[in-house]
């Protein structure tokens, strides 16, 4: 089972690098969501899936052939952190669409771009000089 | 003496509330704290003039031999005296300089803050914690330099002076290191001359400690930036860029005199640069007509000298270094508060406007007339004793001393002249034409000037009172070998006293001349043209020139090439990786576990999905798609025995699709797939590709080896009996690593709070302002209510049970956002809103306090922070972790409906 896991963590994590590549941002932040997919299986496969039983325990003890209950507790924090990460990043989106009319990830900085204010402009031409 | 540092920077901490409250009267409250730590040291006289030290130490960074240690020896009391003594006339005589001024809290806060950490300074022993102080005190006096910031000349001047002095720094910091190396100490006081000298780094080690000393010091040619940050009220100037600050640099020389002053080429460096800065400080001090600047400049000349004086290592020369530093921060401070105080009363500091100010400002006058004596080296000033000291140092060197002794005679004059200008030509003479009418200054104004001045009377007149109680054990601190030290005035006929006529004869002169001589120097105008600080513009032009092409190279605003640069980059590491570990035999047949058919159904579904959205124009197959694929991941866990994570995954997938639906409605369709170009998008495929493969192969490599360690087995034994909770899972998210998950609900109420901003940002719908439902249906309202209800009742048995059985804080949650997702879809926000009672931010907030509120319970009954503590009234076990996962559930309740009644009231 773990070289299936293994196989499609590498697919989940083509297939969001593919979609985090895109010209467009929505595509850019449902990758961000693939990739996320991909990792946390990647944290839970690592762990082993040789469990028969799930990580329950009783006053007689654990049962022998357990699941790994350590990738589960970590997987189940990212999976939610993720989450709040994905509403940030539509958030993002949906501001940028509002303040630019525009989604397309190349364009977005030449959109936006103000020059900062305290350096030399990129030639060098116009004289720096903090004098009165 | 830690104290003293700590009595300081608190009333560093409450000087601005002080000023606020009480204005003028705050000066006087804020000196005493300099006062006492004065006193502390006046009272630890006697034990350190004998020969004693005082230590101090706190572990501070054990792991790396990094100590809070302090000593006080001469050379530290000597300073310690003059920071704090001369400090609290300084705070005095601000609260009167700056008077009414909008920002005299924070001026009064960044001087005390500069106070203890150039105290810290000077009496730290330990290398790294003296170095720590060293950058405090540039960053202070970057403050101060800027505290007019709204003045161009103040920034730049402030800015100056920090890259100069921080980037010394830098240069000092990797010195020090070297010489904790070397020197098999990192204390000043353990360190091996021997060792050090015979190291191989000795020469790296001698520049790069120079580097910093002459920068904070203001040596040529770091000298600029001193006369530049005049621009600083003149308190600071008479504090930090005469008395004190700028004689850190002379310090740490001083300091590391007796391990590295052994060499010829210490002493031949020293030497050379001190000669040097001295002669153009003087030539450049005659130069100006602004009595700011001349002294300002002739501290540069002092500061000349003293560096040269240390690099002779002779008996008298050291003698000299100490009486002179003793004697310079005197007059100078005085000299300073003094002009501070003309330029207070008759409103200009222009030589040019000033004279016959006597009359007018007798005090004033009277403490410049001494200082000024004082200053130009007349008997029987304590600046007589440290020029015929100086002197007779150098003619101590022998031949070398004559070439230096020259240069020396040539600046005192020029020093004497100066002080002929800011005194006889500002106070005597003709009345000038001011700007306004001067009066005397006020008691804090002349207090200071008054009271130094005197002390360069005093302790010239009775030098055996400097001798015993300061010089003899600070120059014992700075020789490598004991030194007997006697003050006196007169000696008889010398060549000391022969070189102190002609310097007296010349000074004259020049004062005299000074008009013609200062013609005669702007003569050689293309000398002046190639200012320094023309240098040093044009430097820092080019440098944010080269610095703007290199960032435009890595900054070009692609995102797609950044990302693909990234992953490139992590793939051709991750296969470095690959490599290294391709000797070990690849067993993972027999070590994996059997197929599941659900799992691999799960993993078909999830790959499946994500392949469609990855192609697909449509929004809403978009949306479908995206949550199949999350649907089958879902199933993997559940089939993979996770029942935890399979719930957790199964709610957030379906927040997801209704966050995605309510965003994606108002974006256009993304209707091309990757880039226009062919080429691109033929790249952008390896790149993925290349990713997967490597992933994979990293993951495959990863379980043909046995899994290291128990720790599960641990888990699994250790969850009853210690964390009272038959699920493992939520025993370890609430329990065992639990200030693990405090960080991360910290993490999703934050990125919820930004997020809420951001999704609440637009215009308010019209359907959300009316009050009215996503969808309008009778049908759906009925079946809505009761369902919500249903819901969040399950929420709450979830987080109840799930310290034994599924659920916990995470999964109630999530199941309880769906129930007022429910609410809000089919009644609107508004009457969601109105049921939930309290606002979703001040939940997520009660729910992050519940947490670590939670955490401090175990702290209070002794254990470490978050550790549990249980009660059983009548046999129901409660216990923190219970509490803690009611944080969890309230803060990620709190921080998703946040978010999620932001964007329904925006976007409907």
């Amino acid at each position: 089972m773990e070289i299936v896991a293994s196989i499609t963590v590498g697919l989940l994590v083509a297939i969001g690098v593919w979609m985090l590549l895109d010209r467009s941002l929505v595509r850019v932040v449902l990758g961000i969501v693939v990739l996320g997919n991909g990792i946390n299986l990647a944290v839970f496969s690592v762990g082993r899936l040789a469990g028969e039983a799930a990580a329950f325990v009783t006053a007689a003890g654990a049962p022998a052939a357990a699941a790994n209950p350590l990738p589960q507790a970590l997987v189940l924090t990212a999976i939610v952190i993720g989450f709040a990460l994905f509403v940030f990043a539509l958030a993002v989106l949906k501001r940028s669409w509002e303040l630019h009319a525009n989604i397309e990830t190349d364009r977005i900085t030449a959109v936006a771009e103000e020059p900062a204010p305290d350096l030399p402009p990129p030639d060098g031409s116009a004289a720096w000089r903090d004098r009165p | 003496m830690f104290a003293s540092i700590g009595l300081i920077a608190l009333a560093m901490l409450v000087a601005p509330a002080f000023a606020q409250r009480m204005s003028a009267r705050a000066a006087w409250l804020l000196a005493l704290a300099p006062l006492a730590a004065f006193t502390f040291f006046l009272s630890q006289l006697p034990e350190i003039a004998g020969g004693g030290v005082l230590t101090e130490s706190f572990s501070w960074v054990p792991a790396l031999g990094v100590a809070l240690a302090f000593r006080l020896d001469g050379l530290s009391m000597l300073f310690a005296l003059l920071i704090t003594g001369i400090g609290a006339l300084i705070v005095l005589y601000s609260g009167a300089y700056l008077h009414g001024h909008p920002h005299l809290g924070r001026f009064y806060a960044y001087l005390l803050g500069f106070m203890a950490s150039m105290l810290g300074l000077v009496l730290a022993d330990d290398l790294i914690a003296m170095f720590v102080f060293w950058e405090l005190t540039s960053v202070s006096s970057f403050l101060l330099i800027a505290f007019e910031h709204d003045k161009a000349v103040s920034r730049r001047a402030a800015l100056q002076a920090l890259l100069i002095t921080g980037g010394g720094g830098l240069a000092l910091l990797a010195g020090l290191i070297l010489v904790g190396v070397a020197g098999g100490s990192w204390q000043f006081s353990g360190l091996s001359a021997q060792a050090l000298a015979a190291h191989a780094a000795y020469p790296a080690i001698l520049a790069l400690v120079l580097i910093g000393a002459f920068t904070k010091s203001a040596q040529l040619p770091f000298h600029l930036w001193l006369p530049n940050a005049m621009a600083a009220p003149t308190p600071v100037s008479a504090y930090l860029h005469s008395a004190t600050m700028v004689k850190a640099g002379v310090y740490l020389l001083a300091r590391l005199n007796p391990a590295l002053g052994g060499s010829t080429s210490w002493s031949a460096i020293l030497i050379t640069v001190g000669a040097a800065t001295a002669l153009v400080g003087a030539v450049l001090a005659i130069r100006q007509t602004d009595l700011k600047r001349v002294l300002a400049y002739t501290t540069v000349t002092v500061l000349g000298q003293l560096t040269m004086l240390l690099g002779t290592n002779t008996h008298y020369g050291l003698q000299a270094f100490a009486i002179y530093l003793v004697a310079h921060a005197f007059y100078k401070a005085a000299l300073f508060m003094a002009v501070g105080s003309v330029d207070h009363a008759a409103g200009t500091r222009q030589v040019t406007r000033l004279g016959g100010l006597w009359r007018y400002m007798p005090l004033t006058g009277f403490a410049v007339a001494l200082a000024a004596f004082s200053n130009a080296g007349l008997p029987p000033f304590f600046g007589f004793i440290a020029k015929e000291f100086k002197y007779a140092g150098l003619i101590e060197l022998g031949v070398a001393g004559w070439l230096t002794i020259g240069m020396m005679i040539l600046s005192n004059a020029l020093l004497l002249a100066a002080a002929g200008v800011v005194f006889v030509r500002t106070f005597l003479g003709r009345e000038g034409n001011y700007p306004q009418r001067p009066n005397e200054v006020g008691l804090p104004m002349w207090l200071g000037p008054i009271l130094l001045a005197l002390g360069g009377l005093v302790f010239g007149a009775f030098n055996n009172l400097a001798e015993v109680w300061l010089i003899d054990a600070a120059v014992q601190a700075v020789s490598r070998t004991a030194v007997p030290v006697e003050l006196y005035l007169w000696d008889g006929f010398t060549l000391a006293l022969l070189a102190s006529a002609l310097t007296v004869a010349l000074g004259v002169l020049f004062y005299l001349q000074r008009t013609r001589l200062r013609r005669r120097l702007s003569l050689w105008r293309a000398l002046w043209r190639v200012s320094g600080d023309m240098i040093w513009d044009r430097l820092l032009k080019r440098v944010f020139v080269f610095a703007g092409r290199v960032a435009d190279r890595f900054q070009h605003g692609s995102l797609r090439q950044h990302v693909s640069t990234l992953v490139l980059a992590i793939t051709g590491f991750a296969l470095i990786g690959l490599l290294a570990s391709a000797d070990q035999d690849l067993v993972w047949p027999q070590r994996t576990s059997p197929l599941n058919p659900a799992a691999l159904i799960g993993c078909v579904v999830a790959v499946a999905g994500a392949a469609v959205a990855a192609v697909t124009p449509g929004r809403v197959a978009l949306v479908a798609t995206l949550g199949t694929s999350g649907l089958g991941i879902a199933l993997f866990f559940l089939a993979s025995r996770a029942p935890d994570v399979a719930i957790t995954q199964l709610m957030v997938e379906t927040l997801t699709v209704l966050f995605l639906a309510l965003v994606l409605r108002r974006l256009p369709p993304a209707r091309t797939v990757g880039s226009r170009k062919p080429a691109a998008k033929r790249f952008h495929a390896l790149v993925a590709l290349l990713i997967g493969v490597t992933v994979s192969a990293m993951m495959l490599i990863t379980v043909s080896q046995p899994l290291p360690g128990d720790l599960a087995r641990w888990y699994l034994d250790n969850s009853l009996p210690a964390g009272h909770g038959a699920n493992v899972v939520n025993v370890i998210l609430v329990d065992f690593r639990a200030l693990d998950t405090l960080g991360e609900i910290l993490v999703v109420a934050l990125a919820g709070l930004a997020a809420a901003r951001l999704l609440g940002s637009g215009k308010p719908g019209r359907a959300a302002a009316a009050g009215s439902p996503e969808f309008d249906s009778v049908l759906l309202r009925q079946g809505m209510g009761p369902l919500s209800a249903l819901l969040a009742l399950i929420s709450l048995m979830l987080l109840w049970r799930g310290h034994n059985l599924p659920g916990g804080g995470f999964i109630g949650a999530l199941v309880a956002a769906c129930a007022a997702m429910l609410l809000a879809l089919a009644f609107g926000v508004e009457r969601a809103r109105r049921v939930m009672r309290v606002p979703p931010a001040i939940v997520l907030a009660i729910g992050l306090a519940t947490a670590a509120g939670a955490g401090v319970i175990g702290l209070l009954q002794g254990g470490d922070f978050l550790t549990g503590a249980w009660i059983a009234p009548g046999g129901l076990k409660l216990g923190t972790p219970l509490l803690f996962d009611l944080g969890v559930f309230l803060t990620v309740l709190g921080a998703v409906l946040h978010m999620l009644f932001r964007l329904m009231e925006r976007e409907a």
